[in-house]
């Protein structure tokens, strides 16, 4: 038996034991995959890292798709073990989020007079509490809604929206402080 | 609706569009609030070019290999009744597939030292040379090719064997060929940084031809 979920992208096999068809969770990288490389990328820090957990996010996948209910879109679902199995991953190594090397950046080309501040930013990312540092990463560098962002945090749009809030003031002060904004930034 | 300072938190907290209009129109004529709104968009605009994107191109050929090995390791577990797995057979499959990765790694460091039991081409047999030069890289990526291609044949031949393999010597197979994959893809990864390096080419040559005789065996195996 298979269920078409979202834009046909996965079908879930609807017996107990058994999970999904592998194919469909191919399906689901070639959608999906650069946005979830991106996203544990900036919890993570490393390159090699972020590529990793999003294996290990299409594995669990794999195992648990009978866990999914359809009350999440399928995205917002993988997202949610994607940022699970970054946690795990940073738990086991008990460490930080690395800052980015210049190399391993792979940021698109931004405005040059943006570039100190995104590095800035990078930084001060790296030393936020891990579920606000994730709400800033979905919602203001991925763009996701408070809706979205919640279900992957597994909580309500307005507590999504208070950890953004918490999460950007702390950035706020700590970019101030460290002389981030430019004299030409303040009004 | 107006705002003051006092309502800077609330404004920025983003859950009334009306409070932030009128956060903002106090911001107009107030220094201090200025200043915080702007750097606080400032973060917004600069952040959403934090997003990343680099090219992977292993990464979805790892996933639909992890997979594939999860998908055949699950389909050969079948049901097993109550207290089945308890005492020393729980610890059988841990201590097989350890002791096959020693055997493997064994044979792989006895074979390397050996020099090869067969001689992959002349220049092999006379060479002491730390650097290739372009012809016989020319001969070693010839020899490799050779050994692709053997190996291809021999992998599409093994598939329908090892896929969903449950008895023992299949799965040891297919786990012996899983290290020596893992193997081949770390040298290959060396030698693309430094092709004329004659230890590591010899030694991606080792394990191509490990490969290519455990898929010989493994036919042989299937056939008999």
């Amino acid at each position: 038996m298979g269920i078409s979920l979202e834009t046909k992208e996965l079908a879930l096999t609807g017996t107990e034991n058994r999970s999904v068809d592998p194919a469909a969770l191919v399906a689901l990288f070639e959608t999906h995959g650069e946005r979830m490389k991106s996203i544990a990328m900036n919890l993570l820090g490393r390159r090699a890292d972020a590529e990793d957990a999003v294996q290990e996010a299409f594995l669990r996948m794999y195992r648990g798709a009978s866990r999914f209910r359809g009350g999440a879109s399928l995205s917002t679902w993988a997202y949610r073990i994607l940022v699970n199995a970054c946690y795990d991953m940073l738990r086991r190594s008990k460490r930080r989020p690395e800052n980015p090397l210049p190399d391993e950046a792979a940021l698109p080309a931004g405005r040059p007079e943006d570039h100190a501040l995104r590095l800035s930013i990078e930084k001060a990312l790296s030393r936020l509490d891990e579920r606000e540092r994730t709400a800033f990463v979905l919602c203001e560098i991925e763009g996701l809604s408070h809706r979205e962002a919640g279900e992957v945090l597994d909580v309500n749009e307005n507590t999504s929206r208070t950890l953004l809030f918490r999460a950007k003031r702390r950035l706020q002060k700590d970019l101030r402080s460290a002389g981030a904004f430019l004299p030409a930034e303040a009004p | 609706m107006t705002a003051s300072c006092r309502d800077l938190e609330r404004a920025l907290s983003g859950g009334d569009p009306a409070l932030l209009a009128a956060f903002e129109e106090h911001a107009t004529g107030c220094p201090a609030c200025g200043r915080e709104l702007s750097e606080w968009r400032r973060i917004g605009e600069v952040s959403r070019g934090l997003r990343r994107s680099w090219e992977s191109p292993d990464l979805l050929p790892r996933i639909r290999q992890a997979l594939a090995e999860e998908s055949t390791g699950a389909a050969g577990v079948e049901p097993e009744p109550s207290g089945a797995r308890s005492g020393l057979w729980r610890w059988l499959p841990p201590v097989s597939i350890a002791a096959l990765f020693l055997i493997a790694t064994a044979g792989l460091w006895v074979f390397r030292n050996s020099g090869g039991r067969e001689p992959l081409s002349e220049h092999w047999k006379t060479t002491k040379a730390p650097i290739l030069n372009d012809a016989a890289i020319e001969e070693v990526d010839k020899a490799e090719q050779a050994y692709l291609a053997s190996i291809d044949k021999l992998s599409k031949l093994a598939a329908p064997a090892l896929t969903g393999a449950t008895s023992p010597v299949l799965v040891n197979y297919r786990e012996k060929l899983t290290v020596l994959d893992a193997a081949i893809r770390e040298l290959q990864a060396s030698v693309d940084q430094n092709r004329g390096n004659t230890h590591l080419r010899r030694e991606l040559l080792a394990v191509y031809q490990e490969k290519q005789r455990t898929l010989q065996s493994l036919m042989k195996e299937v056939k008999s």
